[in-house]
């Protein structure tokens, strides 16, 4: 077997630790906890509020657009703090490149804007 | 961790050759412009969106050309971006095909319920993306591109937005792409573990070393081989292929069917000629399997089809493997595969959107893609009908039409390998030659020779737009087959410049 | 490249076959460009342009040198793709002549004598493609070009049939079309590999030129063999021979008229014709190796083809399968490679073309009048279309092979070169003569003997433009059956040329000659056309030739 391979059968050691792991716990307390079950205890935990209606409830649209929005400002800033450790290494040069990179997310912002994605109406 | 973090490399400004990177920019420049448009104008934008996209093309086309004059190889970033004569002749192709998309759809858009200055904003940026795989030569950059040019693609996929098959087109399409896409970055992400670098030119160097190939080697091409199955619809991967191209608005069926496709086959070919090259053993195999199951089942299920985009879903898939063929043979006969499948490349592009061409058209009057309704096209549209045929006997390979000349140049390939492998897959391309016949003449013969069904023979009119497009391409598709010099001179300078690294 | 080529190019100012291939391509072009208010200027625009590469064939075969007709004169060179090695090479030789010839005069005459059923437009440009690759296909030197012209000719004649045919029009298209491409599929392979591996042999630049490749003669045997296959498929579903030979009675029956005149005139010589040229030129060693076995299926062609003539019920049907037996007198002929052989297999492509043309075309206008060409709703037509049934008598006794007329002379050395080789095959294939004339003769009296009834009694006579247009037709029938030296004798040096070429290539090969190496004499063939008895000459002269 290749070395290689010798380092995955590691990985593979660990996962399957992993997974006894789980299974050993999990089961001791199955044996262990005394199980009577009410009908409150079954029900799903949802915000402290009863739950109403179908478990398959559609969310409203906008939290989907809101959402996209947060993860394209969220993987912005992923490269804007490394880019501002470096900003003196990196001179002008960096600067612009970071002003471009900022003016292509404002022009989606505006878009987005523009559009009425914001309103929420 | 952070005495790394902490420990000052010297930042070196990479040098730009603003020359070589000329054509993404302006695209890149365009694709900004449709958008401001749109902010700034809203709806009242939407009339000059065509017009801005067909112009950013054929502006994109003058650095282009510009370089082609140059004739330098130009490589930068370390190699992981490179211009040279082969890149040229495929970015070409693209803007060129994407020109005819735009051209397609200026009616099609316009008049259908979904006008917005979004779809040329989309088509742009996937346009921009394929002109950057043409000249990635880096793992990075090849995915980079291949997500620039796939994800605005799933958008166009599903344009009619309230109408089912164009969800499920544009559903359909954009899982398996998301699957082929992973099961793609999978492997490049062994290859890269393996060679300790995203170049293709050091991954080449790495794999290709002698002895026994290692199992990372060995599944990481063939993953890599698998994601892009995937995006030219080879079989068995190519089972999205039917059902987007007919559920998504036809304009962008072609642009799939052509353009996409064509990307990844530039994106395959990057890989396998820079990247694995060395390790044939590995793919040779794998492409011979894909290739010949391509064309086989591909040509098999088209016969049983009765709408005519769902066939030419399936011819496709049948192209796929005559333009996989010559890659069967690539270390046997080196550049004769390359210059196969670009030359291949090309000439599809012209005579599947010549194709679908006839199709919009036709459908302006029909509202149908079914084959019955083209059955006497030739008493109330000669015009169209002669243009079809063109196409059609294109596509089964009769001379002298450009695509007798591809399939020439893949059987070429495929012999001059001069092993019995090659003879087999020619004899392969061969039998689905006359296979293929069988469905696309039939189509030929019902529009000449059937009456009209419904007996309604009210004349089409084409729009300006449409003509142009299919002049374009039946001008190619008959030019690249009575004077094959037209892509055999790009052979000769295509060999010239090889691929860099 | 070579002598050859260089040879009798000189004296050519203008590119003439290039204007027999060229002409009527861009009369297909006109046809489309013409306005559709007038459609009677179709047909004459049709027939001016063929008439104009008619004129232009009728002047090349004046200029023949007959001297020199085992080269290929005309020749006409232009480079097409440099880096293949593939040329526009069009070159015209003994072989090549006649079959030139008979092209560009059935054209003509079947344009004007058949009437477009409907759509004429697109009728008079299909014909106009087809001749144009036709032609291209007889006068191509360079393999590429001339698989371009051999598949180029499928699309219109898929069409002509597909579109204007009768019955199972599209069916019959459709298997005419694949059963084609299904051969020249493999050809293209073989094509491929002739010239790469000759290349690869040789060390020399990749090449398609015929003359040179056939030169060269660089492959090893066994390869030869294979790529001769390759070729051999391909042929023999054009020709056809048994047993890929059944597209061709559907193709027919449902053929129009003109279809079928230019299937069984010309386009079966496409297949016999690249055997010849493509087969044993460029394969001689191939050729010889398998010459027994194509002599077989040329013979068993013969027989069943005779056979299956006998029983049809459809007039038409039966003018399709004695072409599949008349088609297996060419391929032994062909087959027996020697002199007598290959010149009869030669001119009875020719024969052929005048007289299964002509025979189709009168099948044709019995069809026009009377609507059923079911020999049993005929009959008795003699009587009231006493000219039609004479030239009827004539076409269909030419095609018997009735000394004197035309078909005799190459049926008679097709066999006489066949009986020389491959003896007892010949003598199989004799027969065929004699079912030939049953199934001819007994149809001519069931179609035109007897009481006429119905409307067999008012059949109209032949008009005296139909009766022109059989002139020609006859005037041929007559003038190769009783004086076929001129034919002859521009023949025989390229078909000597072909057999040195096959005795310089191949080792041990002994040309099985019927009068001991000495050189058929065309003064003797004067004198074969006059004897009259047709069994008697057939029989004693495979007595004469045995004991030799």
């Amino acid at each position: 077997m290749s070395d290689f391979l010798r380092s995955y059968l590691t990985v593979g050691i660990f996962g399957l630790i992993g997974v006894a792991l789980v299974g050993v716990f999990l089961g001791l307390g199955k044996i262990l906890r005394p199980n009577k079950p009410t009908l409150a205890k079954t029900e799903a935990y949802e915000s402290g509020v009863e739950p109403t209606g179908d478990m398959w409830s559609q969310a409203n649209i906008r939290y989907y657009v809101f959402a996209l929005l947060f993860v394209m400002f969220d993987v912005e800033a992923v490269f804007i703090f490394p880019w501002a450790t470096r900003l003196e290494a990196y001179g002008t040069f960096g600067l612009i490149e970071m002003a471009i990179f900022i003016f292509i997310l404002l022009l989606g912002l505006l878009y987005a804007w523009r559009k009425g994605v914001l309103k929420w109406a | 961790m952070l005495a790394l973090l902490a420990q000052e490399v010297d930042f070196v400004r990479p040098a730009i050759d603003w020359h070589a990177v000329a054509p993404e920019l302006t695209l890149l420049a365009f694709g900004a412009l449709v958008t401001v448009m749109d902010i700034v104008w809203l709806e009242r934008g939407r009339r000059l969106t065509s017009s801005v996209a067909s112009i950013a093309l054929l502006v994109t086309m003058i650095p282009i050309v510009t370089l082609a004059l140059d004739g330098e190889d130009r490589v930068m970033f370390g190699g992981a971006f490179v211009v040279d004569n082969y890149a040229l002749v495929m970015k070409a192709m693209f803007l060129v095909a994407g020109y005819v998309v735009v051209l397609l759809s200026t009616n099609y858009v316009a008049e259908g319920d979904y006008w917005e200055s979004e779809y040329y904003g989309l088509l742009l940026s996937s346009i921009l993306g394929m002109v950057l795989m043409a000249s990635a030569r880096d793992l990075i950059t090849v995915f980079v591109a291949l997500e620039l040019l796939s994800i605005p693609a799933y958008m166009l996929a599903t344009w009619r937005k309230r109408d089912l098959k164009s969800n499920e087109a544009g559903l359909k399409y954009y899982l398996m792409g998301v699957f082929a896409s992973a099961i793609m970055l999978y492997g490049m992400s062994l290859l890269y573990g393996g060679a300790g670098s995203t170049l293709l030119a050091d991954i080449n160097e790495a794999v290709s070393v002698d002895g026994s190939p290692s199992a990372i080697v060995v599944v990481g091409v063939i993953f890599v081989i698998i994601g892009f199955a995937f995006k030219v619809s080879a079989f068995p991967f190519h089972t999205w292929a039917p059902d987007t191209y007919e559920g998504a608005p036809t304009p962008v069926t072609a642009f799939l069917s052509v353009a996409s496709k064509a990307a990844g086959f530039v994106a395959l070919l990057n890989l396998l000629f820079v990247g694995f090259f060395g390790r044939d053993d590995v793919y040779e195999p794998l492409i011979w399997i894909l290739a010949a199951a391509s064309m086989t089942v591909g040509n098999l299920v088209a016969l049983r089809q009765t709408n005519l985009v769902r066939m030419l879903a399936y011819s496709g898939v049948a192209q796929a493997g005559y333009m996989l063929a010559p890659l069967a043979v690539a270390s046997d006969v080196g550049d004769a595969a390359l210059t196969a499948t670009v030359t291949y490349l090309l000439v599809y592009a012209a005579m599947n959107l010549g194709a679908f061409a006839i199709v919009l058209a036709v459908a302006r009057k029909t509202r149908s893609a079914e084959i019955d309704s083209f059955k006497g096209l030739f008493g109330y549209a000669p015009g169209l009908t002669i243009a079809m045929s063109v196409f059609l006997f294109s596509l089964a390979g009769i001379p002298p039409l450009g695509g007798w000349w591809a399939k020439f140049r893949v059987m070429e390939a495929v012999i001059e390998a001069e092993s019995a492998s090659g003879v087999v897959l020619g004899v392969f391309v061969a039998v689905n030659s006359v296979i293929a016949l069988y469905y696309y003449a039939r189509i030929g013969l019902g529009m000449w020779a059937e009456d009209a069904p419904n007996g309604d023979t009210t004349p089409i009119r084409v729009p300006a737009s449409l003509v142009s497009a299919l002049a374009i391409t039946a001008a190619l598709t008959i030019a690249f087959g009575v004077y094959p010099p037209l892509v055999s001179e790009f052979d000769v300078t295509l060999l010239a410049g090889g691929l860099g690294g | 490249m070579s002598s050859l080529l260089a040879a009798s190019s000189a004296d050519v100012p203008f590119p003439i076959l290039s204007a027999l291939v060229v002409t009527p391509f861009l009369g297909a072009l006109l046809m489309l460009v013409l306005p559709n208010g007038r459609p009677e200027y179709f047909k004459q625009v049709a027939f001016l342009v063929s008439g104009a590469v008619a004129g232009m064939t009728a002047w090349v075969m004046v200029e023949f040198d007959k001297h020199t007709a085992d080269e290929f004169q005309f020749v006409d060179s232009a480079e097409w793709i440099a880096g293949l090695g593939i040329s526009w090479t069009l070159g015209l030789d003994g072989i090549s002549l006649w079959l030139v010839v008979l092209t560009a005069a059935l054209f003509p005459l079947t344009i004007l004598a058949i009437e477009a059923e409907h759509t004429p437009k697109a009728y008079y440009a299909w014909l106009l493609l087809l001749e144009a690759g036709v032609m291209g296909v007889f006068l191509a030197l360079d393999l590429f070009a001339f698989f371009v012209f051999f598949e180029i000719v499928l699309v219109p004649m898929y069409f002509l049939i597909g579109q204007w045919g009768h019955g199972a029009r599209a069916y019959a298209a459709t298997k005419f079309f694949v059963y084609t491409m299904f051969g020249s599929a493999f050809m293209l392979v073989g094509i491929l590999a002739t010239a790469f591996l000759t290349a690869a042999e040789t060390g020399n630049a990749v090449s398609f030129d015929l003359v040179y490749l056939a030169e060269e003669q660089a492959l090893a045997t066994t390869t030869a063999r294979w790529i001769f296959l390759s070729f051999a498929v391909a042929f023999a579903v054009k020709v056809p021979l048994f047993p890929v030979h059944t597209w061709l009675p559907d193709a027919h029956t449902n053929a129009p008229t003109a279809g079928s005149v230019i299937l069984a005139g010309v386009m079966l010589k496409l297949g016999t014709y690249g055997l010849l040229r493509f087969g044993i030129y460029l394969f001689p060693e191939a050729s010889v190796y398998f010459a027994p076995a194509l002599v077989a299926l040329g013979t068993i062609g013969i027989i069943y083809g005779a056979i299956a003539a006998t029983m049809q019920k459809d007039l038409k049907r039966l003018v399709a399968y004695s072409s599949v037996a008349h088609l297996g007198f060419i391929v032994i002929g062909t087959f027996a490679l020697n002199t007598e052989g290959l010149s009869g297999g030669l001119l009875q492509m020719v024969n052929h073309g005048i007289s299964t043309g002509a025979l189709f075309l009168l099948v044709g206008w019995i069809y026009d009048r009377r609507h059923t060409r079911l020999i049993a709703e005929l009959g008795g037509l003699q009587k009231p279309a006493p000219v039609f049934a004479a030239v009827f008598m004539v076409v269909m006794l030419s095609s018997v092979g009735l000394p004197g007329l035309n078909g005799f002379v190459g049926e008679f050395l097709a066999l006489l070169g066949a009986f020389a080789a491959h003896r007892w095959w010949a003598i199989v294939a004799a027969t065929g003569v004699v079912i030939a004339a049953l199934y001819l003769l007994w149809a001519y009296q069931r179609v035109f003997h007897g009481p006429a009834e119905g409307d067999n009694a008012e059949m109209k006579d032949l008009t005296w433009s139909e009766g022109a247009i059989m002139v020609p037709f006859l005037a041929a029938i007559f003038v190769m059956g009783l004086y076929p030296a001129p034919v002859l004798e521009r023949m025989e040096p390229a078909v000597d040329a072909l057999i040195e070429h096959i005795e310089g290539n191949v080792e041990d090969f002994d040309e099985a000659d019927a009068d001991q190496g000495e050189d058929l004499d065309v003064d003797d063939l004067k004198d074969l056309g006059k004897k009259k008895d047709s069994k008697a000459t057939d029989e004693s002269a495979l007595v004469e030739g045995g004991a030799g």
